[in-house]
């Protein structure tokens, strides 16, 4: 299996933004914020100081995208019903059947997908999410939990993520960190950081490289230092407007959300080959 | 609705099939895709066409991606050797300038007065029949030089010749020269015989093994292939040295970073120039057979010490010895950046690029990998047919071009010769302005004098997309058509990587906007101009393009661009330095012929007055001068500038980070509100704001009053003696915090050479 990872290169990054511009303009990203307050955006570049750090005065960036987690918070509050979806390994065509909400773990790519026509829009994905990675579009007929997706759908045309492409810089680099001679599993070599602290610790794919001072500053800055708390109300709200059989099944897991730990997905293998 | 089990049903949907499609194949780079265009999400599936962007004046090589007939998005050309697919935020944004609703849409006359922002649509034909009518009526009223054109970019060069034509001597002042690249491109010039910065840059960062930035600010500053050139140098191991009052982009980069006083530069680079000739760390070889004045060079800086220079830099001895010998040791191969923005402090600015191109000479980095290198020449054919035709423009005996500055002449008449003419009258009166490409009233420093100009005009126009202060100022605006939606130029580029394209349109022209070219060709016929007789403008682009043997048909099969092999480099031994002398000049005895330094030296700026701290400002990464505040998605990234302030003075005056302030400067002008950015990445002795913000115009609705503007705060201009160019770095600002004025203390002590600003209040 795979999993694909970006590294951004802060020894190349200029902070120019046309990543996060590039991915506006791919997916039609809104501008502005929802209506709970979150910056609607897939792909952002924060400016960091300049400012004092042990190794010296930095100014750097913190280019941010979702990290498609190793354990992602956001996969298991998700209250839309559960279905079976069948995956399959682009490289192997070996499939694999798992029960999963509105939103998943691929099993074979290691990205984190969002089922726009079975989205609640609830946005309790939004709420869970450390890294403020999610916002809820609500430009369209209704309202839809909204995210980067590594661009796979670029991927399947033989592209790069939109912003690995407009890089000016080169500083994004996309690939798979299990592939030992990709150049994301050689940057994790020379040392390419996550964005973890003790509390936060759900195995981002987006990796940092760069100089001491401005990865001290980066994680001083950007590192989220809790784990946010699933909204309750949220997810109720969601629970109400489904049926009744639905609701009651669900109840069990509700009763849970208050003190959420993200666990792996429960999945079934499927071995066999379609 | 929520997910039920009817909703997953409806999941065969096109749509859905193609997303689940997507699903499957999810991380295969190569595998193509079976779907169809029209099913593909995102840009994907998108009529691709290939043009030329405009969001700044680099203009990189682009494709536009059209569904349904809009422009969706826009990626770099994947076969330009400068910029591949990519594209900075704001090549990426050119689709909001398009689609933005506060866009120039009509031809509008004004109906308050002038600023107040009242208008009236009209119709192309009552427009141009206005515009045409007072150019006539001022013409023979007060003579041809009552007219002048103020003009920057691609629009601007089609009506250029309408001014030309009608015999004024100010049918071109460009503030992109005046306010601008001016001293460098000067000092360049006659240093080493081309302006290695200007429109375009010989500066081959890609190659260097050591590069000095001066105040350049690359990467705040974007222009792509530069960008690129500059990281490619990194990334190779190059060492960089950059010198700047406030920790920029590159100082984070830095192997030495110098924060040098403000306005001592030359001090730094003339003890450079001594210390490189006293250890004899030139190139000896180049320096023989290619420069001239070596000795007059030595004998003139002999005196400039470190530890002189040390002090009046307020930097280190150890530093600027260990950054002189990092640049010395990659020697030839070292890269002295020679600089854009170079209007700073009026006196001693051609001097302080003369001393950097004489650095660049010292080193031999002439032609070579890693220094300046010379450009090779991508020539189409010309079009007469896009052309008025020109009329002998003679200049008066008193002229706003010849005569008052030795050098400026070449370049068009002087930008602020030009206002203050407008004002006083004098050498003769100024009363109509076309304005083409470039917001005058940010753009030209103390726009309290620009539109006090305005004012006194019998008439003003100018062209546009977006209606920022100086169309709120003008009396007829045009709407022009965005760089996406028309012809224009071939694009040639003759620097490392030599290319050929064309800008065509990607999208039809909305609203009323039209062409550049239109707009000249219909304002010709009515002012009896002959020229502009090309029928359609893809003639003129076929006419260029025969001297490189495409037509638009061919270089479109091509991919829109071709390129060519770049000749960049020369053996030392057959390298020919293009000036009269043909030699380097490391003394300029045609500035001596003038009465002017023929060699650099240290004139100090004033330092700030007791109570103020300087104004210093620069690029943002996400903005082009004034143009780009109100583009959604830039606006979305940052609607407002911040004033850098050092950590320690806001400490002392009890100013926090984010806090709004306002300034005044030494002449009482107070700016918008803006909020601080309290950072020890700034000397005390100054503070910092990108340009650009503030926008006065209530017709550009994002933008509008949104940070605050550097031009607003510049009311005390320098001329440089050579062109007439003005300084903006000669402004100064306390900070006013809950309506109190807050002085600012002075924390780095000025030596006794500098002298202080005096305020003049009346």
């Amino acid at each position: 299996m795979s999993q694909y990872v970006m590294v951004i290169d802060l020894n190349r990054c200029v902070g120019c933004h046309a990543c996060a511009i590039a991915c506006r303009a791919e997916w039609q990203v809104p501008t502005g914020q929802d209506s709970s307050k979150r910056d609607q955006r897939r792909n952002w570049v924060k400016r960091l100081g300049p400012a004092e750090t042990r190794h010296g005065l930095s100014y750097t960036f913190y280019p941010g995208l979702c990290n498609h987690c190793d354990r992602p918070a956001c996969v298991a509050v998700c209250p839309a019903d559960k279905v079976e979806k069948t995956f399959t390994d682009a490289k192997t065509g070996k499939t694999k059947k798992m029960t999963v909400a509105a939103t998943w773990k691929d099993p074979f790519n290691g990205t984190v997908q969002i089922d726009k026509e079975r989205c609640l829009g609830c946005g309790a994905c939004a709420d869970a999410c450390p890294y403020g990675a999610r916002y809820v579009n609500e430009t369209g007929e209704a309202p839809k939990a909204d995210k980067c997706t590594f661009c796979v759908e670029r991927l399947a045309q033989g592209l790069q993520p939109a912003c690995v492409q407009t890089c000016i810089a080169d500083a994004r680099i996309f690939g798979d960190i299990n592939d030992p001679h990709s150049a994301v599993a050689k940057y994790v070599k020379k040392g390419a950081i996550r964005l973890e602290s003790s509390a936060v610790k759900i195995g981002p794919n987006v990796r940092y490289f760069g100089k001491k001072k401005d990865l001290e500053l980066l994680n001083a800055t950007s590192t989220p230092k809790t784990m946010p708390q699933a909204n309750l109300r949220r997810i109720m709200m969601a629970q109400a407007i489904k049926s009744t059989t639905q609701q009651a099944k669900n109840l069990g897991l509700l009763g849970l959300a208050g003190a959420l730990v993200v666990k792996g997905l429960q999945s079934e293998e499927d071995d066999s080959k379609e | 609705m929520g997910m039920n089990r009817r909703d997953f049903l409806k999941c065969s949907t096109a749509t859905c099939a193609a997303l689940a499609a997507l699903e499957m194949k999810g991380g295969n780079f190569l595998r193509p895709s079976k779907a169809i265009a029209a099913d593909l999400p995102g840009s994907l599936g998108a009529k691709e066409v290939t043009s030329v962007c405009e969001m700044c004046f680099w203009r990189c090589p682009i494709v536009g991606k059209v569904k349904d007939g809009k422009v969706v998005k826009i990626e770099g050309n994947p076969k330009s050797p400068v910029n591949g697919p990519r594209v900075c935020a704001r090549g990426n944004s050119g689709v909001q300038l398009v689609y933005d609703p506060d866009r120039v849409k009509y031809p509008m006359k004004r109906m308050g007065a002038r600023g107040e922002g009242k208008w009236a649509k009209i119709s192309w034909d009552e427009a141009l029949d206005e515009i045409a009518h007072n150019i006539q009526a001022v013409k023979k009223k007060y003579g041809p030089h009552a007219l002048a054109y103020f003009d920057h970019g691609a629009s601007a060069e089609n009506m250029r010749g309408i001014f030309e034509a009608m015999g004024t001597e100010n049918y071109t002042s460009e503030p992109a020269f005046f306010q601008c690249v001016g001293p460098a491109a000067l000092a360049y010039l006659n240093t080493v015989g081309y302006i290695t910065t200007g429109t375009r840059q010989y500066n081959d960062m890609g190659h260097a093994k050591a590069m000095l930035l001066v105040g350049s600010h690359i990467g705040e500053n974007i222009h792509v292939s530069h960008v690129r050139e500059y990281i490619q140098g990194l990334s190779s191991g190059a060492k960089l040295v950059v010198v700047d009052p406030r920790f920029s982009a590159p100082a984070n980069k830095a192997d030495i970073y110098l924060p040098i006083r403000p306005g001592t530069d030359n001090a730094l680079l003339l003890a450079w120039i001594n210390y490189v000739i006293q250890h004899k760390l030139y190139n000896k070889e180049f320096v023989a057979n290619h420069c001239q004045g070596f000795d007059e060079l030595k004998a003139a800086t002999k005196d400039y010490s470190m530890d002189w220079a040390a002090r009046i830099c307020d930097l280190k001895v150890g530093d600027m010895k260990a950054a002189i010998e990092v640049l010395a040791k990659a020697s030839p191969h070292v890269n002295i950046h020679p600089g854009r923005h170079s209007t700073w402090y009026g006196k001693g600015d051609v001097g302080r690029h003369q001393s950097l191109a004489i650095l660049t000479a010292l080193f031999g980095a002439v032609a070579v990998p890693g220094g300046i290198y010379l450009p090779t020449p991508v020539k189409p054919s010309k079009a007469e047919c896009a052309e008025a035709k020109a009329a002998e423009v003679e200049s008066p005996a008193a002229s706003l071009k010849e005569g008052k500055y030795p050098f400026s002449s070449p370049f068009g008449s002087v930008t602020a010769d030009v206002i203050q003419a407008m004002i006083t009258g004098k050498p003769y009166p100024v009363k109509l302005l076309g304005v083409n490409g470039v917001n005058i009233i940010q753009t030209i420093p103390n726009p309290y004098d620009t539109m006090k100009a305005i004012n006194n005009l019998d008439f003003i126009f100018c062209e546009e997309m977006m209606a920022g202060e100086t169309a709120v100022w003008s009396d007829i605006v045009l709407p022009g058509a965005v760089y996406l939606e028309r012809y224009d130029d071939v694009h040639t580029y003759d620097g490392l990587t030599p290319y050929l394209t064309v800008r065509q349109p990607v999208v039809p022209a909305l609203y009323e906007a039209k062409s550049p070219y239109w707009i000249a060709k219909n304002l010709a016929k009515r002012l009896d101009i002959k020229g502009y007789t090309c029928e359609k403008e893809e003639d003129f682009i076929n006419e260029m393009l025969k001297g490189a043997g495409l037509t638009l048909e061919t270089l479109r099969e091509k991919g829109g661009i071709v390129t060519y092999p770049g000749n960049p480099y020369r053996d030392p031994k057959k390298l020919e330095i293009k000036t009269d002398s043909g030699k380097v000049n490391l003394s300029i005895k045609e500035f001596a012929d003038a009465k002017l330094d023929a060699m650099p030296k240290f004139e100090p700026t004033p330092a700030p007055p007791k109570g103020y701290t300087r104004l210093i400002y620069g690029r943002s990464p996400i903005h082009t001068f004034s143009r780009t505040m109100n583009n959604a998605w830039l606006h979305n990234e940052e609607p407002e500038n911040r004033l850098w302030l050092n950590t320690e003075i806001a400490k002392r005056l009890g100013i926090a980070d984010g806090e709004a302030v306002v300034l005044e400067n030494q002449d009482g002008k107070r700016s918008l509100p803006i909020k601080v950015l309290v950072t020890p990445g700034i000397r005390p002795d100054a503070v910092y704001m990108a340009h650009g913000f503030g926008s006065r115009s209530p017709l550009l609705s994002r933008a509008y009053q949104k940070g605050a503007a550097d031009g607003f705060m510049m009311t005390n201009l320098v001329a440089d003696p050579f062109i007439g160019a003005t300084s903006k770095r000669t402004n100064f600002v306390r900070i006013i915090k809950d309506n109190k004025v807050l002085d600012i203390p002075e924390l780095r002590p000025v030596p006794k050479e500098i002298p202080y600003f005096e305020i003049k209040r009346a």
